[in-house]
């Protein structure tokens, strides 16, 4: 009898203790979501969101997402306002870090609890994308005032990421070594390796930098006449880029008198595809516990790359067709964060398996019930950290063209359903944004108008 | 009496001291600092090299005897061949306003300014909206003797222990009608961390 109850108490306490965060499942609410985005149902792809998160205390990636969604439909004052919320957050821990990092890490790198049932404070390149997309949101206002200062705070946050990431590394070198923990990704049976160590992963310097946010930042610094400020954005761009003509050029350009025609200075951003989803494997590892060597499944979180989107390099503008250049590309960051986390998790994971199979172990010898229960709760509870911002654009390319001011048409290929846009430049510098998923077109700002697909399909059964 | 009263209000002036005794609200972990206080927070460009900087560049400017009769100068961009966000214009606005102060020499519009100076010789002359003998008449902006341009370049090395960074900050004043470099000097700055 007492040993039931304490099977039902225990099986309570873990429910209690877990909370939602544990069975929320990310990956299906935003599969939906992104379902909607995809066909252009924006405000249903809201509504699910604001469904899914009732709660008064709303996280980080709440915010990411309805920003992005609120873009999506055009509403960039509304845009603006989430994305300030999770700034705020972001902000939080950057002070919370610059403070005292070791106290950070040592919380960061605590065994106790799984990745899951942290508060989620977001990936690094999640952090350095929020204030490139906010800059992306005034540029579409043309407030390039506003958009210096959320350049100059991407690269102010670099600077903190990296000094985090150098004493993170370091520290997790000592535990590992402490904990005798020696096993690399590249050990764990089944686990898919090569995604982690393709070319474009390891060419990348490291997981936060983009060479999009610092190309941006010289094209804003040049506009605003900042040439000393715009020079090391270009440079830092071609570093993490190399043998990109465009950012060679964009260097070059700029020891050279301005022109004096009356022609824009226009940059075409396209973004498309979605951010890779994050999803759970399990993957058997033997582990010393009490004093045996016990096969135990363990789960890691691997990247699911999203396929909403075909990858495409040409843009039309008017009767002329344009070469995209590749700057950015989430996937890519987001394996290399979890390539240069992985350490870190297998540490923790192992570690927690150990103590809880010691505790098992002796719970099993002094109340089997009872250890069972345990058992099947912790192997509900241990599942690979999911979370991850998903509505962000895969993508980012890039072309800068010089135009005549006034009307101009530009058009997708016919793979994505050759949708045409109306683009109206009026500004010696001007940024225009295209966001692409599927075969929807996203504009981004009032400047830009997308054409329904059923006016051009009209025009072109009449020509 | 005299004498009580005048001790008694020795003792309140010594008591109330010159200190600032305005009101502080809040913030325990906040406080102000030393604006000159050397910063060695991290070995990027910081706020004491920009300092260090602008104060040799304008003692060696000032000292050079070619400042004569105070010329007027034209100050162009810093080239910054780094790879770090230095605000240039930060530290030749610095030496500008330290030679300004120190009434040396005088400064012409700059390339930033130009656009402004002009919108208003524009809308003095050609809107009609001013009285007529307050308007400033063209054709009498002061043209530069001078120009002051030159160049911030880093080295940057990393070993797993180290880091070493070396800024070169060079500067030359032209005369304009010779193109003769009239001055030149530089400024070099070693930062090593050790990790």
């Amino acid at each position: 009898m007492a040993s039931r109850v304490l099977t039902v108490a225990s099986l309570c306490a873990i429910v209690q203790l877990t909370g939602c965060a544990v069975f929320r499942n990310y990956d299906s609410e935003l599969q939906q979501t992104n379902q909607h985005l995809s066909s252009g149902n924006v405000d249903a792809a809201l509504a699910l969101l604001e469904k899914n998160n009732k709660g008064e205390d709303k996280d980080l990636l709440y915010y990411f997402e309805k920003g992005e969604l609120l873009r999506s439909k055009g509403d960039l004052a509304a845009s603006q306002q989430a994305w300030h919320q999770a700034d705020n957050v972001v902000f939080k821990w950057e002070e919370s870090v610059k403070l005292d990092t070791g106290k950070y890490l040592a919380q960061f790198g605590s065994y106790l609890a799984n990745d899951k049932v942290r508060r989620y404070e977001g990936y690094d390149y999640e952090k350095v994308m929020l204030s490139t997309q906010m800059a992306l949101n005034l540029l579409a206002l043309n407030d390039f005032d506003a958009a210096r200062t959320e350049i100059k705070k991407t690269h102010e946050r670099e600077a903190v990421i990296a000094e985090l990431r150098d004493k993170e590394y370091l520290k997790r070198e000592e535990d590992a070594e402490k904990e005798g923990i020696k096993t690399e990704y590249k050990d764990l049976q089944g686990y898919p390796v090569a995604a982690l160590d393709a070319p474009e992963v390891i060419g990348l310097k490291n997981s936060y930098q983009s060479a999009f946010s610092h190309y941006l930042s010289g094209y804003v610094y040049e506009a605003l006449g900042e040439r000393g400020l715009a020079a090391p954005g270009y440079r830092k761009a071609a570093e993490l880029r190399p043998n990109t003509p465009l950012l060679e050029q964009a260097l070059l350009d700029l020891d050279k008198p301005a022109a004096k025609n009356s022609d824009s200075d226009v940059l075409i951003v396209v973004q498309s595809g979605l951010a890779p989803a994050r999803d759970s494997i399990r993957v058997p590892l033997p582990l010393p516990i009490s004093g045996n060597l016990v096969i135990t499944p363990l789960s890691f979180p691997i990247i699911k790359e999203d396929t909403s989107t075909p990858r495409f390099s040409q843009i039309g503008l008017d009767h002329s067709t344009l070469e995209l250049t590749a700057l950015n590309s989430t996937t890519a960051m987001s394996r290399r964060a979890l390539r240069d986390d992985m350490p870190g998790i297998i540490l923790r994971t192992s570690v927690r398996a150990i103590s809880r199979g010691v505790a098992q172990k002796q719970l099993n010898d002094s109340n089997p019930l009872a250890g069972l229960a345990v058992g099947i709760a912790s192997a509900v509870v241990e599942g690979a950290d999911t979370r991850t911002w998903r509505t962000l654009p895969d993508d980012t390319q890039v072309v800068r063209v010089r135009m005549s001011q006034g009307e101009h048409t530009l058009s997708l290929p016919s793979n994505l359903g050759g949708t045409r846009v109306n683009v109206k430049i009026d500004r010696p510098y001007q940024v225009v944004t295209l966001r692409v998923i599927g075969s929807q077109v996203y504009a981004g700002g009032p400047a830009i108008q997308v054409i329904p697909n059923t006016t051009v399909q009209a025009v072109a059964s009449l020509k | 009496m005299f004498a009580r009263f005048s001790i008694l209000a020795v003792v309140v002036a010594l008591a109330s001291g010159c200190a600032n005794n305005s009101p502080v609200l809040g913030g325990k972990n906040i406080g102000y600092g030393d604006s000159k206080a050397v910063e060695l927070v991290t070995n990027e460009f910081g706020s004491t090299d920009l300092q260090m900087i602008a104060e040799s560049m304008t003692r060696s400017l000032a000292q050079s005897g070619i400042l004569q009769g105070r010329p007027v100068v034209q100050v162009y961009d810093v080239k910054n061949k780094t790879s770090e966000y230095i605000d240039t214009r930060e530290i030749t606005t610095s030496i500008k306003t330290q030679l300004m102060k120190s009434g040396t020499a005088r400064f012409a519009s700059d390339n930033t300014q130009m656009q402004s100076q002009v919108d208003q010789l524009k809308l003095q002359n050609q809107s009609g909206l001013y009285k007529k003998n307050t308007v400033a008449k063209t054709g009498n902006m002061i043209a530069a003797k001078y120009r002051l341009e030159g160049s911030i370049s880093s080295i940057v090395k990393r070993s797993s222990d180290y880091k070493d960074v070396f800024y070169k900050f060079s500067l030359q004043l032209i005369d304009v009608e010779s193109g003769l470099a009239e001055w030149m000097d530089e400024k070099e700055i070693r930062k090593t961390t050790e990790r």
